[in-house]
């Protein structure tokens, strides 16, 4: 009896005097808590905006004919892949490096120490997390407007292309767009809107697919003998929507995470970018049953992905009725800029020019319009709420200034490509498909549909081959 | 079915191909129109432009063919296989 008195004495003892001693030992601050939080939302926004890499794959996928599937996801990851070296080594210090108007001149590598982080890179001192967390979000960043690149030139490029284009572009034309609007740059300086990106990431990449198909041409077939276009269907619709709904979530963490802190305005933002993707589907589809009197199934993600993009500047900016006019709008021009671009002779297979290039140019204009006064943490409060149009008039210097200079570099990089090593495979390998020649393999091994070659629906022999200079 | 020695894409669904007896050009959306020129029967084919590069072969009847917009090392391509046909066929001295 004395020993079971003794237990429970020792028992009721240790249940009141353990939680005091562990109050009494210091535990992590609201400070450390904080950060832990802010780090863990960017990590997780990180991984969307990366998961936005297979929408993108998926999209062109059910955008393309079968034969050449498998190019498509080879390009995707080989863009990743150089994309994340190339941001890693060069462009994060050239984009977010302390540095002048123009462009960042430190952080080469990542290699600081971690007490002068934010001396190296002021272009994101406003943020807390680790620089490995500020690196892995914004690495996805430049990722997705590589990506943005290719979507037009589908079905008839050179992989030789997609790799030398890639390490230019991630290693020095989009990081200087990202210095001048987000790393400290003259625009920033001017107080441009650019909450996460409509220039900064999807501008950029369309003036980059525009300059790359203006020299590529478009694909055999496209164009009939009165230079009408012909419709090529993707392949697979139902991949291109999976694609689209992959982008969708991604933009979760594309917009919200761009706080690059786990504050209460990720709901407010991840609301405007959901109500935007709403209304520019149904703004696509009513083009679409106008002009055509049928839903186009494609054009209705397209519609998605244009207001996705356009709400990507305003989405911490504006009310959300605002963002449904902004996603709604975003559908129309996109439909509109889509049957205009393909009468004028640019094969466009994925309609990117259209979504994120007048996606790109609606959204960021419209910060200058819809900007509401209690929101407007950066610039003026827009146009329709009495800011006058000064916010407008800087929004659409940062689209010529910025869409110009990517237009006009990236132009040079593919004329030097054009007139060196050539950015078209040969004709037998665009009927063949580029899975077979480029890659060895095909998509669908036991599933594959080519064009005739030569009227013998057959895949064409190999070239023969002529030693040079023999006689 | 002889294979072509070499081929490349102009601007507009045009395609031309060497073969070791003749260029080849097709043009149309299906590729219906086609032109076949024996090495003979070519005059002179010459390459103008540096980054949008226009391909000219000349017959000896005095027929033009153009293709537009092509990339110098394909229209080169295109100039050097053939020349090197003749070569080979000995119409040339």
């Amino acid at each position: 009896m004395r020993r079971l008195a003794l237990l429970s004495t020792t028992v009721l003892l240790l249940v009141f005097a353990l939680p005091g001693l562990a109050f009494a030992q210091e535990g992590p601050s609201t400070a450390d808590l904080s950060l832990a939080m802010d780090t863990m939302w960017v990590i997780i926004a990180a991984c969307l905006v990366l998961f936005m890499q297979a929408g993108f794959a998926m999209l062109e996928v059910g955008f393309s004919r079968m034969k050449n599937v498998g190019s498509v996801v080879a390009k995707i990851l080989v863009n990743l892949a150089i994309a994340a070296l190339l941001f890693w080594a060069v462009g994060f210090a050239l984009a977010f490096g302390t540095g002048n108007a123009i462009i960042g001149t430190q952080g080469w590598f990542l290699a600081v120490s971690p007490g002068q982080v934010n001396d190296v890179y002021a272009g994101l001192s406003w943020t807390q997390v680790p620089l490995s967390a500020k690196f892995l979000f914004q690495v996805a960043f430049c990722a997705v407007s590589l990506a943005i690149v290719w979507g037009t030139m589908l079905e008839r490029t050179k992989f030789a292309v997609y790799v030398v284009f890639a390490i230019v572009f991630a290693g020095l034309i989009y990081p200087m767009v990202g210095h001048w609007i987000w790393g400290g740059g003259w625009l920033t300086e001017l107080g441009m809107q650019d909450f996460a990106g409509s220039t900064v990431v999807h501008l950029s990449g369309a003036m980059a697919a525009l300059a790359g198909t203006l020299l590529l041409g478009p694909r055999l077939g496209k164009y009939d003998d009165d230079g009408r276009p012909v419709n090529i269907p993707g392949h697979n619709m139902p991949l291109a929507v999976l694609g689209v709904l992959i982008l969708w979530i991604g933009w979760w963490g594309f917009n919200p995470g761009s706080t690059m802190a786990a504050v209460p305005d990720i709901a407010d933002i991840a609301l405007t970018t959901n109500l935007a993707a709403a209304a520019g589907v149904l703004g696509a589809m009513s083009m679409s049953y106008m002009y055509r009197r049928n839903v186009d199934v494609g054009m209705g993600g397209n519609g998605a992905i244009a207001a996705l993009v356009a709400i990507t500047a305003p989405c911490a900016f504006v009310a959300p009725w605002a963002s449904i006019v902004i996603g709604f709008f975003a559908g129309v021009i996109m439909y509109a800029t889509l049957v205009y671009v393909d009468k004028i002779g640019v094969d466009d297979p994925l309609g990117a020019i259209a979504a994120h290039g007048m996606g790109g140019i609606w959204g960021t204009l419209s910060c200058g319009l819809f900007t509401s006064p209690a929101l407007a943490a950066v610039g003026e409060p827009g146009l329709f709420y009495g800011g006058g149009l000064y916010q407008l008039g800087i929004q659409a210097l940062g689209i010529v200034a910025a869409g110009g200079f990517v237009f006009i570099a990236s132009l040079a990089v593919f004329a030097t490509l054009k007139a060196t090593i050539g950015i078209r495979v040969k004709p037998e390998q665009e009927l063949d498909g580029l899975d077979i020649h480029e890659h060895g393999v095909f998509g669908y091994p036991d599933l594959v549909a080519t064009d005739y070659q030569n009227g013998n629906g057959k895949i064409s022999e190999p070239m023969e081959s002529v030693p040079e200079g023999s006689a | 079915m002889e294979g072509p020695i070499t081929q490349a894409t102009g601007h507009n669904n045009t395609i031309v191909s060497v073969y070791r007896d003749r260029v080849e050009l097709r043009s149309g959306w299906q590729s219906q129109n086609v032109e076949s020129v024996g090495l003979r029967d070519v005059a002179v084919i010459g390459i103008k432009g540096l980054v949008n590069v226009t391909l000219t072969i000349e017959t000896n009847t005095g027929r033009v063919f153009q293709l537009n917009r092509m990339a110098l090392p394909d229209a080169r391509r295109i100039k050097n296989t053939f020349e090197q046909q003749k070569r080979r066929a000995g119409l040339y001295d």
